[in-house]
């Protein structure tokens, strides 16, 4: 018992305890704040930070969108419709060769936002993209690329122009998701707009 | 329908609740991958998997005086015999005694080169003598060699059934919802073959180079190196100065841990499968990588950061994605939609099928979708590896039939792969198999010229159409075969686009392949057999089926006595679509017994993309049919599976019907008699029952036609139509079998976990079973389960039993006979960690109803010994003791004799279980809807009916054999030439100096040894910290020796000060 009280009070065994303690205490906490961290980080693509900019680089075409090109980019994925990069909507059996709408047919239209809110979400992806190809969506859009959260930086600096990032924004993203699994609105899910859908109650 | 995830959380509440001295490391001892085991540890039969190795010896011992004299040709008897006798007549020793010792066998007619002399006290000098003689070779002992045979458990406790032969970082990987996906790898190459063919042959399970065993250096010789593709492996990272990759083009995080690296090395051994260059070589090592970083160091992972990942390779345009993840939702919408959205975008989806085998019942999503290509393993044997999971698709239950899954298998046993940092090790799992095939994709793709072909679609039908089958084994293990990579280049290189039909055809006479279906003929009156076909669609990503799909029957072939009902997608979209062939015995078919065959003929159209002068492009495919048809079987044959009043996850919280099983904690496989209660259709088949699924609600089937209805483990509630219309069944002579579970509150409450996603709490749904509902079901014959929970061993008429979580009967009619057993109560241990016995459990019950003609019902608590899924011990003698007395009403003696008969309970002095209060059945169930105060019943939906085909008779005579090679049109294999090369050493493999014996470098090779790197990082760090801060204190300590003088006052000046101030206060008192 002696023995040990004397071992107590060495300095040394002291120090070794205190030095166990602190790495306990330093790893713990650390581990903590690592886990803090992560739940935090997940919530980031959620909240813009104001001072972060994304170094975007997204060339406008200026009010143009009635040009003539030959050759043009669409939507490809759609099942019925798709928008081509001028900002028309058409069915695939109006689609010309050349990958643009047939602007004769009956059913192509431009510019249209058929199907979208107020706050910038469409229930179909084609008239999303269509509706943010408007001229005058290109304010929303780069004021929406100079508060884009950090989780989008991969995507939205690798977008070259107006129709890209068009398609890119319009897609479904972690904005859309609550609880990972579940659309946050399974209704307009498409957003153009700044905001990510309206949150429908469970 | 409201989608929920669950949580890691889940599992550390189950351990917590249940175990609490297991529960210390959640993140270890959880396993909450559920369908997604990375080790076989947490393969469904994990508990009682004994893992069996085939152990093979020889071993030989020299006879005694009988020697072997090989001549130099062969002679005949006679002569041989001459010569051995002159070659000892010179022998001196005389006494020798010796004779040839007979062999009797066909061949002892013939010449031979050897004779069998038995010699009595043979002295080497005489052995030397016959060798002097000059017509033989020499002489040698006869030997007898044994050969043993025989299984052994595994010699090392930590083999692959119940052990971690990783370290526990591989077990756990998993998202943070952890019931959704995860990562498919196994650990090391542990997994030997346990198939059924290899059980009796030596296993030579050497790790090869897949992409050589695969024949792929046939294309690198051509000059196709998968250039010009690109690649996404969505996976754990990858290293930037990796000696493997040459073309990495860009590495992109999309989780929260700011590194492109791979901590872990699965991220880095899918990529190699794919794209190394050197030592273990992948299959494309020019072609363009994309690493996309989706799961943390901790395996954690999000369905929002896959959703902008994806996104990211939609912008870049990737033409293959490997997921070699995977987990059991495929209700989690936002990521269905984005996996179509990118088959839509022409990316090509390979992924794993998932590690949950053997078990029938366990894909992954999203491999379980049409447009993704849903890979299996397979060892070097051609064996489906144990852990492939495998069963049907279960999205179409309970009212359809699931699709066939996987589509293609490969190796994934034992495949070498790159090592985290440099170097190969070999590993297995799914996750192995899918980048084996996304690599083959990659090179495929790259060989073609008009890249335009290429799309997921054309590429599915290329590898499906060129897999070679394995045989005796199922469409539902192997799905079209084994990738077979250069026919696939064939039949890629002269594709024009069509659709065509997974499977091709439908053959239900056609045994293994076509299981369950060639198990059981179908007859008149039966619920209709479906077959659930997929139409791949390489024309364009979308897709339409013009008119309608003819049935057209072969009159020669009796194809007028089958009725066919074809149902279809709409839109086939993305890529996809299914066509649903219903199929039953027309009247007049009633008592008749042959084979009918006939095919439909399916037109499919998509918008023409290229060319304008054709505005759609078409394609007819044909879809043979061939049944077997017998009559009708008597109605006390007749078994009908309850499947409508079965609930799982997804989407809701349905608990696992035995909770000892933590690791494993939802109810996930389908609860079908083709998912995991295989085993009980097998057995019930094999004792000549016909058993159907009923998908629909009991108002919807015919009862008169069925002897007895089976419903086990139900989670769904019942309509009041239902439950008033199965009073009337029963009066009527149905009989009724029902496997009950556990439903008790509390014990639910304490189940119950945190999940971090949706950050609320998660209280399961029912319990076990929902017995509340049942009791609803059977009060009207005096019936009803408790509440109690009950686990243990015993035995039953002979029988070795075990009770897993199960109730006990409340309340059974007087006249009726009841089995008790001594129990433990589970209840008690889950609440409060004790442990008691208690005495006299009721937990089986026969009753015969009493009017006239009446049916029998009979009750049992636990559903645990029919289920495939962590079955402990069957007991499929009592469902046929139970299936005797329902049927045939003989009461088995050894039920109705038992001493453990007692007196039926009455159930008066505790009160039935009540339904959880607040539960969320409403959400999934479809029965009942949300309410204002208690949820109510909705109205009873219309019986499912089905609108046949309109047959136009064909007078045809088909091919005896459906099965061809299946063909895509104007594929001709001859037409694409190879070059003829055998084995080749590809130029792809710059090879630097030094670098000769790379292969071979021991810690490549050596499974495990990464993990254990990372497991050990850790501790090492610790050690290195107290170190350090140790050092400090050593220091600390010298130094204050080396000065004591100055140490001393400093700290005796306290003391020194406080006497002075208590002195100078002293003159103020």
């Amino acid at each position: 018992m002696m023995v040990l009280r004397r071992l107590l009070r060495k300095r040394w065994v002291l120090g070794v305890v205190f030095g166990l303690s602190l790495i306990y205490f330093l790893t713990s906490t650390l581990k903590q704040v690592q886990e803090e961290r992560t739940i935090r980080d997940r919530t980031l693509l959620q909240v813009r930070d104001p001072d972060h900019r994304i170094p975007w680089k997204v060339r406008f075409n200026l009010g143009n969108s009635s040009r003539q090109i030959s050759q043009c980019r669409n939507s490809i994925q759609g099942k019925s419709l798709l928008t081509d990069e001028l900002g028309y909507v058409c069915e695939r059996k109006d689609l010309l060769v050349n990958g643009c709408c047939n602007v004769n047919a009956p059913s192509t239209r431009q510019h249209i936002c058929k199907s979208c809110l107020a706050n910038g979400c469409c229930s179909i992806y084609e008239y999303c993209v269509s509706c943010c190809l408007q001229p005058d969506k290109q304010l929303l859009l780069e004021r929406f690329l100079n508060r884009a959260a950090e989780g989008f930086q991969n995507l939205f600096t690798a977008v070259e122009d107006h129709f890209e990032l068009c398609l890119a924004k319009c897609r479904t993203s972690s904005q859309s998701v609550q609880h990972e699994n579940t659309y946050r609105n399974p209704q307009a899910k498409y957003c153009y707009g700044e905001s990510p859908p309206e949150l429908l109650p469970v | 329908m409201l989608l929920f995830s669950v949580l890691a959380s889940v599992v550390v509440g189950l351990l917590a609740g249940l175990l609490p001295a297991v529960g210390t490391e959640p993140e270890q001892g959880a396993k909450p991958t559920i369908g997604s085991t990375l080790d076989p540890l947490s393969s469904p039969h994990g508990s009682n998997c004994s893992h069996l190795t085939l152990k093979l010896e020889f071993s030989s011992e020299v006879v005694e005086h009988e020697y072997i004299v090989a001549f130099t040709g062969y002679f005949s008897a006679k002569a041989r015999s001459l010569y051995i006798s002159s070659a000892l007549r010179s022998s001196r020793d005389r006494q020798l005694e010796w004779h040839i010792v007979p062999r009797e066998n066909p061949a002892s007619d013939f010449p031979s080169d050897f004779e069998l002399v038995h010699i009595r006290q043979a002295s080497p000098s005489s052995l030397l003598t016959l060798e002097d003689h000059p017509y033989i070779k020499r002489v040698t002992p006869q030997r007898k060699v044994f050969r043993t045979l025989k299984y052994v458990s595994s010699p090392e406790p930590a083999a692959p059934c119940n052990a971690k032969p990783v370290t526990p970082k591989w077990q756990s990987w998993q998202s943070s919802r952890p019931f959704r996906r995860t990562s498919l790898s196994l650990g090391s190459g542990f997994w030997h073959a346990t198939g059924r063919h290899s059980s009796r042959r030596l296993l030579r399970a050497i790790p090869r180079h897949v992409a050589q065993i695969l024949q792929a250096d046939v294309l690198w010789q051509m000059g196709h190196t998968g250039s010009g593709v690109k690649v996404a492996v969505f996976d754990t990272g990858l290293s930037e100065k990796h000696p493997h990759f040459k073309n990495v083009k860009e590495r992109t995080n999309w989780t929260n841990e700011k590194t492109l690296d791979d901590g872990l090395g699965h991220g880095t051994f899918v990529a190699g499968v794919i794209a190394s260059m050197r030592e273990c070589q992948g299959f494309a090592p020019d072609s363009e990588l994309h690493i996309f970083r989706v799961f943390t160091n901790n395996q954690v992972s999000y369905t929002s950061w896959f959703l902008d990942a994806f996104n990211y390779a939609i912008l870049k345009k990737i033409d293959v994605l490997n997921l070699s993840i995977g987990g059991p939702d495929f209700m989690d919408h936002p990521f269905v939609d984005k996996v179509w959205e990118l088959t839509a975008n022409k990316v090509i989806m390979v992924s794993a099928i998932g590690n949950d085998g053997p078990l029938y019942g366990t894909l992954n999503n999203p491999a379980d979708q049409m447009d993704v290509i849903g890979v299996g393993g397979i060892d070097f044997e051609d064996n489906i590896a144990r852990f492939s999971s495998r069963g049907m698709t279960t999205w179409e239950l309970p009212g359809g039939y699931g699709r066939v899954k996987p589509d293609i298998v490969t190796y994934g046993s034992g495949v070498r792969g790159s090592g985290l940092k440099e170097g190969c090790r070999s590993l297995s799992g799914t996750s192995v198999a899918s980048p084996v095939v996304a690599g083959a994709v990659t090179l495929l793709a790259s060989t073609v010229l008009n890249r335009e072909l290429v799309n997921p679609a054309s590429m599915k039908q290329a590898l499906i159409a060129s897999a070679r089958r394995l045989p005796g084994v199922n469409m539902f293990e192997q799905g079209h075969g084994k990738l077979d990579l250069i026919r696939a280049y064939q039949i890629l290189n002269s594709y024009r686009p069509q659709a065509s039909l997974s499977p091709s055809y439908i053959d239900l006479t056609e045994c293994p392949y076509m299981w369950p279906y060639c198990s059981q003929p179908i007859y008149y009156g039966g619920m209709p057999t479906i077959v659930n076909v997929t139409i791949l669609n390489g024309m364009g990503v979308t897709g339409r089926i013009i008119d309608k799909p003819i049935w057209q029957p072969y009159l020669p072939q009796n194809g007028d006595h089958i009725d066919v009902a074809i149902s279809y997608s709409p839109v086939l979209w993305p890529w996809a679509g299914y066509l649903a062939v219903s199929i039953s015995v027309a009247k007049k078919a009633a008592s008749w017994e042959g084979v009918a065959q006939g095919h439909v003929m399916v037109t499919v159209a998509s918008p023409a993309e290229n060319d304008s002068d054709v505005g759609e492009l078409t394609s007819t495919v044909k879809l043979p049919i061939k049944v077997k048809i017998v009559p009708t079987p008597p109605r006390s044959k007749r078994v009908l599976w309850d499947q409508y009043h079965n609930l799982r996850y997804p989407p809701g919280y349905f608990p696992r019907d035995n909770l000892r099983m933590k690791n494993d904690p939802l109810d996930w496989n389908g609860d079908h008699i083709h998912t995991n209660f295989r085993d009980m259709y097998q057995h019930l088949r094999s004792m000549g029952y016909f058993v159907e699924v009923l998908g629909a609600p009991i108002t919807c089937f015919d009862a008169s036609q069925y002897g007895t209805l089976l419903m086990v483990d139900s989670e769904e509630e019942y309509f009041p139509e239902e439950i008033t219309k199965l009073r009337r069944d029963v009066d009527n002579g149905l009989s009724l079998i029902i496997f009950s579970d556990w439903y008790n509150t509390s014990v639910m409450r304490k189940v119950k976990f945190y999940d971090e996603n949706t950050r609320q709490w998660w209280m399961p749904d029912t319990g076990g079973a929902n017995v509340p509902a049942l009791n609803d079901l059977i009060s009207v014959w005096g019936m009803a389960f408790s509440d109690g929970l009950y686990e243990g061993d015993f035995s039953l008429a002979d029988h070795d039993m075990y009770y897993a979580s199960g109730c006990s009967i409340a309340r059974f009619p007087e006249d009726g006979i009841v089995i008790a057993k001594n129990l433990k109560d589970q209840g008690l241990e889950v609440l409060k960690q004790e442990t008691a016995v208690v005495e006299g459990v009721p937990i089986l019950g026969l009753y015969q109803t009493p009017s006239e003609g009446g049916g029998r019902i009979a009750l049992y608590g636990d559903s645990n010994c029919i289920d495939d899924s962590h079955r402990q011990k069957d007991c499929f003698w009592l469902l046929d003791a139970l299936l005797q007395y329902t049927s045939y009403s003989m009461t088995p003696p050894s039920l109705s004799h038992s001493h453990s008969r007692v007196a039926p309970p009455t159930g008066s002095e505790h009160p039935l279980p009540q339904r959880l209060e607040g539960n969320h059945l409403y959400r999934y169930s479809k029965v009942l809807e949300a309410h204002l105060g208690d949820p109510k019943p909705r109205p009873l939906p219309a019986c499912p009916h089905l609108s046949w085909a309109k047959p136009q008779p064909l007078n045809e005579t088909a091919p005896s054999n459906l099965w061809k090679h299946q063909k895509l049109l104007s594929v001709d294999l001859d037409k694409v030439a190879l070059p003829n090369v055998k084995s080749y050493r590809p130029q792809v493999r710059p090879l630097s100096p030094g670098e000769s014996g790379a292969w071979d470098i021991p810690g490549g090779i050596m499974p495990g040894r990464y993990n254990q790197e990372v497991g050990q990082t850790i501790p090492v760090f610790a050690f290195l910290g107290a170190m350090v801060v140790l050092s400090f204190f050593v220091v600390q300590l010298t130094k204050a020796k080396s000065k004591p003088k100055r140490r001393k006052p400093r700290i005796k000046r306290p003391t020194y000060l406080q006497q002075q101030t208590t002195t100078g206060k002293n003159p103020t008192v």
